[in-house]
């Protein structure tokens, strides 16, 4: 299989070749390329890793003031 | 997210009854964990109260339709993402800075080949929980992006919303849907990048 992509395809595919939509083939030389290029491969973890990270942000839990329960807790009641 | 002080059912029988003393404690339970997804939606405080009262609100009106047997935490972020979306979509009449892809993609040369070297990542995504500071900085990257991006990523990347859906949440074409995530992933990506280099 001969592999000519060059950094700017595997750049322009890096999505596709992420969420697995590409032909297993083109997969295939993706791999390859990444394997033999340090610089793309820097890229492609790091593009990767930010969006792994973004998912531990998952049901994060933030503080809310006291006043904007009670005001939650009042409204509710008038509501029902 | 369980319902740990009050039992589920509890909650759902509370709720149908309209009992108030149920309705706090729902309110404590949950408010702090709604606010969090919504804010991920809206960076504007009185925005996001707005729409957590209203989350609120339609999780009481809904609970008959909720199914029982399963856990009513997914449900009602559910109800709070679509409800942010909803809002959102129907309060912006203008569309907020387009990001360029050439801001935040590495350089190629003529022939494709990439220009100079990228930053030794050595980050690893677990970290992030265990990094009150690197969270902060992540957690500010996506929210400076604008509305347009910041929305497709978190769906994408925090919640794991597949791009056909989103693109469909969103009304946009899928290719759009899966431009912006991508953009709004350099952009991110290029902040963090700055971020830790600079942290050496």
């Amino acid at each position: 299989m001969r592999n000519d992509l060059k950094c700017k395809d595997c750049f322009d595919l890096l999505m596709d070749y992420l969420e697995d939509n590409l032909e297993s083939e083109t997969q295939k030389k993706l791999d390859q390329h990444f394997a033999a290029c340090p610089p793309c491969l820097n890229f492609l973890e790091s593009y990767r890793d930010c969006s792994k990270m973004a998912q531990q942000l998952r049901d994060q839990q933030v503080e809310i003031p006291k006043e904007l329960e009670n005001r939650l807790k009042t409204f509710l009641r008038e509501q029902m | 997210m369980k319902t740990k002080e009050l039992g589920q059912q509890q909650i759902i029988q509370g709720l149908k009854d309209a009992d108030t003393e149920v309705i706090d404690e729902f309110i404590q339970q949950f408010s702090r964990p709604l606010f969090g997804v919504i804010l991920n939606y809206t960076k504007n405080p009185p925005d996001a109260e707005e729409i957590l009262q209203d989350t609120l609100l339609r999780v009481i009106r809904k609970i008959d339709t909720f199914r029982q047997e399963s856990d009513i935490w997914p449900w009602m972020k559910r109800i709070a993402i679509n409800n942010s979306i909803m809002w959102l979509r129907k309060r912006r009449s203008s569309r907020g800075r387009e990001i360029q892809l050439e801001e935040y993609a590495p350089t190629f040369s003529e022939d494709g080949h990439l220009h100079g070297s990228v930053f030794r990542w050595s980050v690893d995504p677990e970290d992030v929980i265990l990094n009150a500071e690197l969270a902060s900085q992540l957690y500010e990257a996506i929210q400076s992006l604008p509305f347009e991006y910041r929305v497709p990523l978190v769906l994408r990347d925090t919640e794991g919303y597949p791009i056909k859906q989103i693109a469909s949440l969103l009304g946009l074409k899928e290719a759009t849907a899966k431009t912006r995530i991508h953009r709004g992933r350099l952009a991110v990506r290029k902040k963090l990048a700055d971020y830790l280099e600079g942290r050496g």
